[in-house]
């Protein structure tokens, strides 16, 4: 059969128009889904496709308990809780409910806010927990919502605050660890990109889907032992007490390693009370971040260069005076009458300042402190002991600290004299430790650490291996400057140590300059030692100090060393020797 | 039904009989002329359009069904993060020793070592 229509007929007409209707659309079409097709595509896409990024988890920060790590700075999920008061009804309830569930943490006007009806987002209570946000989510408060934020928290308080620093409101971390690791422990956000539907649930459907996962930040293990930070925060706290000192510092190192058991300083603070913080001082790691003239501790790393070089032994002779003139400056002892005949171990005894030149000047020519000598006291102290240099420790603010070469004018005999004794060079305590370490553990710098390893996702510890970095002394000077002491601690403290154990140290005192000069007023008291039995096991430093106090190594910082050596030869259970 | 008996081309060499073989075919008589045949087109095409329908709204069911569980585990987990927290100030050193089992404890008088 042959369908034609008629020319001219209504039914002809019909279809021409229904044709040119037809061709109109077809027209529309082609221009809206042709021509116009990268215009269109790109609205429903920002309609219909999110993009949403998938925050990653800070990472953890856990301390060792023993070899266990265990957690000291955390994420806790806290809710901000907000309303719309163009759509919330029973303002009475809301105000009634707040209070009574979120308590501090709501805000003191919450009648004031809700009463801005024009406004349609006024913060009701912030860090709000869990439960309490799903007590007030039973409520069924009309016009009331919740923001979840994250937090980091702080189960053991105050315990290591320096070490560990805190995050700022971006999300940033300041001083310490968290200063220091911040990308390590930021992590990756990860990308969702997806068709997502009235509800901003994403959607399977289309062929421009991206799931980036985010790499969460590394959970890092500090090499800081909470127990033992615990107890030197205890003994320092009772050593400042007992001395009138204002200020204090302690660090213990492992020497077989240059691993930070515990870095305390005081006065102190708590990263979760941030708010409660007046002096800003007090975010400093004065280990790290504070350097000063050691004094006397100095004297162990000046006889290691002289027997290392061979140009003394502990019993080798001098003929001590109370007083020794290098160029134009006359040097003296702190205690006087240890005149005549006299052996080195004596003068560190007596921590005389004499005996040291004397070691500078036997570097040279025997009587002056020669260019070569001070040559020499710059590679040990410098390059070999790593003094007046950064150390690499992962915290935030790390000072160099200074000592002047020889080949700077000021780098002169009556410079390197002084500093034979401490005096005329800046040094950090962390430079100190690791140094110390180094010639009590036979002769190995180990790079001070405060990071033991890394957590992973699966709760397995990866511990890294610890690394010798150089060669500082030889083994048999080693072996010597740890008799000397420990003899020099048994000479001035004989009982106060526990029996059995070979423990040994040196006390610093130095004075401050003030103004250009060193002041009689005020003076840093400090004591670097060592225990163990065969081998040392731990190294501890006490610093204490305060304005306008004159504060001593003997007196007031070693038994602070000796409070926590003590506790350490416990803690380590270490088996005294016959 | 009714088939029509037509002969079929065979090649020479086919023009032999020989078993097996057919010799002739059958056509329909039914003819779908090409109204028949777009509408045919256009009802598989709707039924495949609708096929894919059916499989898409499936598959959006899943996304809802995978996004109620990917919900229910990041609320799990915060869970499990906030009784962490929670297990982790509770074994602090502070709570520890105010506990009251630290305070019913005692230094030793003396301690002694058994010797290896």
């Amino acid at each position: 059969m042959k369908f034609e229509l008629q020319k001219g007929s209504r039914s002809r007409i019909l279809a021409g128009l229904i044709f040119a209707i037809m061709a109109v659309f077809v027209v529309r079409l082609f221009y809206l889904q042709i021509i116009q097709n990268d215009y269109y595509k790109d609205l429903a896409n920002k309609e219909q496709v999110k993009r949403l990024t998938i925050p990653a988890k800070r990472g953890l920060i856990y301390a060792l308990n023993g070899d266990k790590p265990v957690q000291l700075v955390m994420n806790e999920t806290v809710y901000t809780v907000f309303a719309d008061p163009k759509t919330t009804s029973d303002d009475n309830k809301i105000i009634e409910v707040i209070r009574r569930i979120a308590g501090g943490n709501a805000k003191s006007n919450l009648s004031d806010l809700l009463s801005k009806k024009d406004s349609r987002y006024q913060v009701l209570a912030t860090k709000v927990t869990r439960a309490q946000a799903d007590m007030i989510r039973a409520e069924g408060l009309k016009g009331v919502g919740f923001q979840e934020n994250s937090r980091r928290v702080y189960p053991e308080g105050s315990l290591a605050a320096q070490v560990l620093g805190f995050v700022d409101f971006n999300n940033v971390g300041q001083y310490g660890v968290e200063g220091e690791l911040n990308d390590r422990l930021t992590g990756t956000d990860g990308l969702l990109q997806s068709v997502t539907d009235i509800s901003d649930v994403p959607l399977s459907i289309g062929n421009r889907n991206i799931n980036v996962p985010a790499v969460n930040g590394d959970n890092l293990v500090l090499s800081i032992d909470r127990n033992v930070q615990s107890y030197a925060e205890q003994a320092l706290a009772a050593g400042l007490k007992r001395t009138g000192a204002t200020k204090g510092s302690a660090l213990v190192m492992d020497p077989q390693t240059g691993r930070v058991m515990a870095m305390a300083n005081l006065p102190s603070y708590n990263p979760g009370e941030l708010d409660k913080v007046d002096d800003v001082a007090v975010f400093n790691n004065d280990i790290i971040s504070q350097p000063y003239e050691p004094g006397s501790v100095m004297k162990t790393m000046t006889i290691s260069t002289g027997i290392d070089k061979g140009v003394i032994t502990p019993q080798s002779t001098y003929v001590n005076t109370d007083y020794i003139k290098v160029d134009d400056r006359v040097i003296e002892n702190a205690t006087k009458g240890q005149t005549g005949t006299i052996t080195i171990q004596h003068a560190i005894n007596w921590s005389l300042n004499t005996g040291m030149v004397t070691v500078a000047q036997r570097l040279g020519d025997g009587t002056t402190i020669t260019r070569g000598a001070r040559d020499i006291m710059y590679d040990y102290y410098y390059n070999k002991f790593g003094m007046g240099q950064l150390t690499g420790i992962e915290l935030t603010g790390e000072a160099k600290g200074e000592i002047i070469p020889p080949t700077d004018p000021e780098g002169n005999a009556v410079r390197y004299s002084n500093m034979s004794f401490g005096q005329g060079m800046d040094l950090t305590m962390i430079q100190v430790a690791s140094a110390f370490s180094s010639i009590i553990n036979g002769g190995n710098y180990y790079k001070p650490t405060v990071l033991a390893g890394t957590l992973d996702a699966s709760g397995k510890y990866n511990e890294n291996t610890p690394t010798a970095v150089r060669r500082t002394i030889s083994k048999s000077t080693s072996d010597q400057v740890k008799e000397v002491l420990r003899v020099a601690r048994n000479s001035s403290f004989s009982s106060v140590d526990k029996p059995g154990y070979m423990v040994g140290g040196k006390t610093g005192t130095s004075q401050v300059i003030i103004n250009g000069q060193y002041s009689a007023d005020e003076s840093v008291g400090s004591y670097i030692g060592y225990g163990g039995t065969d081998a040392a096991r731990y190294v501890i430093m006490i610093q204490v100090s305060g304005k306008n106090k004159i504060l001593q190594g003997a007196r007031d910082a070693m038994p602070i060393f000796t409070d926590i050596s003590n506790w350490m030869l416990g803690y380590l259970r270490l088996q005294p020797k016959e | 039904m009714s088939y029509q008996n037509i002969t079929q081309y065979s090649s020479r060499r086919q023009q032999n009989w020989s078993r097996n073989q057919n010799t002739v075919a059958f056509k329909s008589s039914v003819k779908l002329g090409p109204v028949a045949h777009t509408v045919l087109v256009a009802l598989m095409i709707t039924v495949l359009g609708l096929i894919y329908l059916t499989q898409a709204t499936r598959a959006t069911g899943y996304d809802y069904e995978s996004q109620k569980i990917d919900s229910q585990i990041a609320d799990l987990n915060t869970k499990k993060s906030d009784l962490e927290v929670e297990n982790a100030r509770l074994t602090a050193l502070e709570t520890v020793k105010n506990s009251s089992v630290a305070r019913e404890m005692t230094t030793p008088a003396s301690t002694a070592y058994v010797r290896e």
